[in-house]
């Protein structure tokens, strides 16, 4: 038994909108929520954060940012029609709805398309949101839905420039992302910032909301294999506790994150990941 | 039938063994079992005990018949399918899942205990000999035929039941409700059902294709299994009671327990439960052909002595990694099983003990190098499982140490015990009367989610026993109903 693909879409360069029958977490997800899916027999658990579902007719809308063998692998082979083996959700803790007030809810790159339910029901329940994307041009995603759905909605995006490899575009974004973040909280007040993004992002970011001593929450995305509480792999250290992301979180008190350590953890895997990318292209190259 | 006096035959049947040398270096099962032949001749060392006596029924957690399974092996030994057949049968009055049982249960504490043959010889091997059982019928599709004369025998009753966690408490519930004639569907949070038979026990030591054909009888039984359901989340046990007459939570003790040590969140300090999940569930000792990754280094620490370190450390060894098992109590302490002991050691895991983890050292990337223990001394009290009481010395000894397994146990899974109206004690077990009901009047539990941490068996114990206790629940809400 799985799930149909009803539609798949590229949203921008290398972001995949994938529409997935799904009424269980259809019915349940809330704001802030994920899912863990898995795509094929051979195949790993990925978190991902359902953008937009209706209940009724059952299905959750999921967005992948191409980066590694499996989302490539979904990119190429997986057709509206297909199923996804998995969908085990939803998992996690929705996000708080309440009034804050005035709400900066920064998406970097691929962060975005999980600003966008939580930004939504926020400006919903009475809030005012502004939401900031910082992203390379051509993953600039989700423009109109943040502009039909937010008080305002801002695009922070830049070039890529021929010759940069991951790190110079991690470094771009993290520039523009600081800068842009401190400009605005120069010139207005603000009480509540909200961001997802990659570790080294969210990080940079936080530093200049301290600054401002403005309320800041995050979510993470430490490495998660079942996503119920159950290996901790995804565990972080918050306030001097151990936490783990997928049943305490996503979102956490920003000023209480160990940082560094998180930093760490995602990237615990980055060499075997890029030796299963590598062995995918070089299938993928073999079977031409 | 026909006993003849045989002589006493004081030393067990063999089994064949794949030598250490050769099975460290791949996920194959260690122990091959016995053949008919073999089975036979240690059936009849077997002296026979009656029913009403004999000691090994009385430590079976299920109270299999086991003297009645193993006479039939003698009884029909010219015809090996009829042997198999009603020995099977005997056992399945008992236990649905016999391939595991005779593969994971810590026979020397329960049935072999105070096996009889024990006072002039070695003990009969019960568990090789259910495991032959489970195995031959299996293969020449002996279970699916008596199964198919158990299926148009089952009277429907009308009445579903739902059962969270599709590992040995929740399958053999499952098992039993739908022979009752039951509707039953299991509610699985993970992609695979199975439980810790799937993500916890590993392949050299219980073959995973024998766990889904285990499972599959099930669903011939008419099992419904829904994969991805996460009980408190994607489904409430309240909403579960709308649907359904009766529930069974047996959702195990999923929360792996930390050692509270600084530096535990340093890269390459797994818990068993992450470490044993990689490699058996998502098959990260495939990758990259499956891929999930497992990084496993040269020098491996497992922290603590049960049956799970015992697993993760012979999981390691198959990496090619030196470990050592690290563990704060004496050898006599030691919960595992013996033959995962002896298969530890044979296969090269080392033991120290009496250290308990103080620290855990990280190199400039975060990852762990060494970890950093207080020696331990045995006193002469002891505490209440009749371990002997430790304390720790002042003194330190580091062990390097690249990967980190902590193997310390586990607690119940939060997302259920956070249902309202569940009552639940200080340690997040779930509270169930002497019928295994909750209080939540309909909802019963058992295994790990009502021990804190136990055994296969006895998860399937509590299954059992809590699939008769929701039969009787559900007779008389029949009843009523007719009455009414």
């Amino acid at each position: 038994m799985g799930y149909e693909i009803l539609d798949k879409k590229e949203l921008a360069m290398n972001e995949v909108l994938y529409k997935v029958h799904a009424p269980h977490v259809a019915r349940k997800v809330r704001p802030g929520q994920f899912v863990i899916i898995r795509a094929f027999p051979t195949g790993e658990r990925i978190p991902l954060t359902p953008i937009k579902w209706d209940r009724e007719e059952g299905w959750i809308e999921l967005v992948t940012f191409v980066r590694g063998k499996t989302t490539m692998r979904m990119a190429n082979e997986l057709r509206p029609g297909d199923e996804l083996l998995n969908v085990a959700g939803p998992l996690g803790n929705p996000a708080p709805m309440k009034k804050f007030g005035r709400i900066l809810a920064i998406g970097l790159i691929t962060g975005m398309v999980e600003v966008f339910p939580i930004a939504r029901a926020w400006q919903e329940f009475g809030n005012d949101v502004t939401t900031l994307h910082v992203t390379p041009e051509p993953m600039t995603i989700l423009k109109e839905d943040f502009e039909r759905s937010v008080s305002r909605h801002i695009v922070e995006s830049y070039q890529l420039q021929p010759g940069w490899g991951m790190n110079e575009i991690a470094q771009e974004l993290v520039r523009r992302a600081v800068a842009k973040v401190r400009e605005l909280l120069e010139g207005e007040h603000w009480d509540l910032v909200f961001i997802v993004g990659p570790a080294g992002g969210e990080k940079a970011v936080f530093e200049v909301v301290k600054e401002y001593g403005i309320p800041m929450e995050a979510d993470l995305h430490p490495i998660m294999v079942d996503g119920t509480g159950m290996c901790g792999s995804c565990r972080i250290l918050y306030d001097g506790e151990v936490k783990f992301a997928c049943i305490d979180g996503p979102g956490f008190d920003a000023y209480k994150v160990d940082w560094d350590q998180l930093i760490h953890r995602v990237g615990f895997y980055a060499d075997m990941e890029r030796r299963a990318l590598e062995e995918y292209l070089k299938s993928l190259r073999g079977s031409e | 039938m026909a006993r003849k006096k045989p002589k006493l035959i004081k030393e067990r049947v063999p089994t064949i063994e794949r030598p250490a040398e050769e099975r460290v270096h791949d996920f194959k099962e260690v122990n091959l079992g016995y053949t008919f032949e073999l089975a036979v001749k240690e059936a009849e060392r077997c002296l026979q005990c009656p029913a009403e006596y004999a000691p090994c029924i009385k430590g079976c957690p299920v109270h299999i018949d086991i003297p009645g399974f193993i006479s039939k092996l003698v009884e029909y030994r010219d015809n090996p399918d009829k042997a198999v057949k009603e020995a099977l049968n005997v056992i399945w009055a008992c236990n649905s899942l016999p391939a595991t049982t005779g593969r994971v249960c810590p026979q020397e504490d329960q049935c072999e205990k105070n096996c009889v043959m024990g006072k002039v010889g070695d003990k009969v091997n019960i568990g090789k000999l259910e495991r032959f059982v489970a195995d031959y019928a299996r293969e020449k599709g002996i279970d699916d035929e008596l199964l198919f004369e158990i299926v148009p025998s089952i009277e429907k009753k009308g009445q579903s039941v739902a059962i969270i966690g599709a590992g040995p408490a929740g399958l053999t519930a499952a098992g039993e409700l739908a022979k009752d004639g039951y509707d039953v569907t299991i509610y699985e949070a993970l992609h695979e059902p199975g439980g810790v038979l799937m993500y916890g026990i590993p392949e050299f030591r219980l073959p995973k294709d024998i766990v889904e054909k285990e499972i599959d009888k099930l669903r011939k039984l008419g099992v419904k299994i829904l994969t991805d359901h996460i009980v408190g989340k994607t489904v409430t046990i309240e909403e579960l009671l709308q649907e359904y007459d009766a529930v069974f939570i047996g959702s195990g003790a999923g929360t792996p327990r930390l050692v509270r040590a600084p530096g535990v969140n340093l890269n390459g300090i797994y818990t068993a439960n992450e470490f044993l999940t990689r490699v058996n569930l998502m098959k990260a000792y495939l990758f990259p052909q499956y891929d999930t990754p497992v990084k496993v280094g040269k020098k491996v620490v497992v922290i603590g002595a049960g049956n799970t370190a015992m697993d993760a450390a012979r999981s390691a060894r198959r990496f090619g990694a030196e470990v050592t098992i690290a563990y704060r109590r004496g050898e006599e302490d030691v919960s595992a099983r013996v033959e995962e002991v002896a298969h530890a050691k044979e296969e090269g895991v080392k033991f120290v003990y009496f250290v308990n983890p103080a620290e855990f050292i990280g190199d400039e990337n975060g990852n762990v190098k060494a970890v950093k223990f207080e020696k331990m001394r045995p006193l002469e009290e002891r505490d209440a499982r009749g371990k002997r009481k430790i304390e720790g010395t002042g003194e330190y000894v580091t062990l390097e140490a690249d990967t980190v397994i902590i193997a310390i146990g586990k607690h119940p899974n939060r997302l259920i015990i956070n249902t309202p109206g569940l009552e639940v004690d200080r340690r997040g077990k779930i509270v169930v009367d002497e019928n295994l009901m909750t209080s939540i009047p309909g909802v019963f539990a058992g295994g790990d989610a009502i021990r804190g941490e136990a055994t296969v068996i006895l998860a399937m114990g509590d299954g059992r026993r809590a699939a008769k206790a929701i039969h009787e629940y559900l007779t008389k809400k029949r009843e009523e109903k007719a009455n009414a």
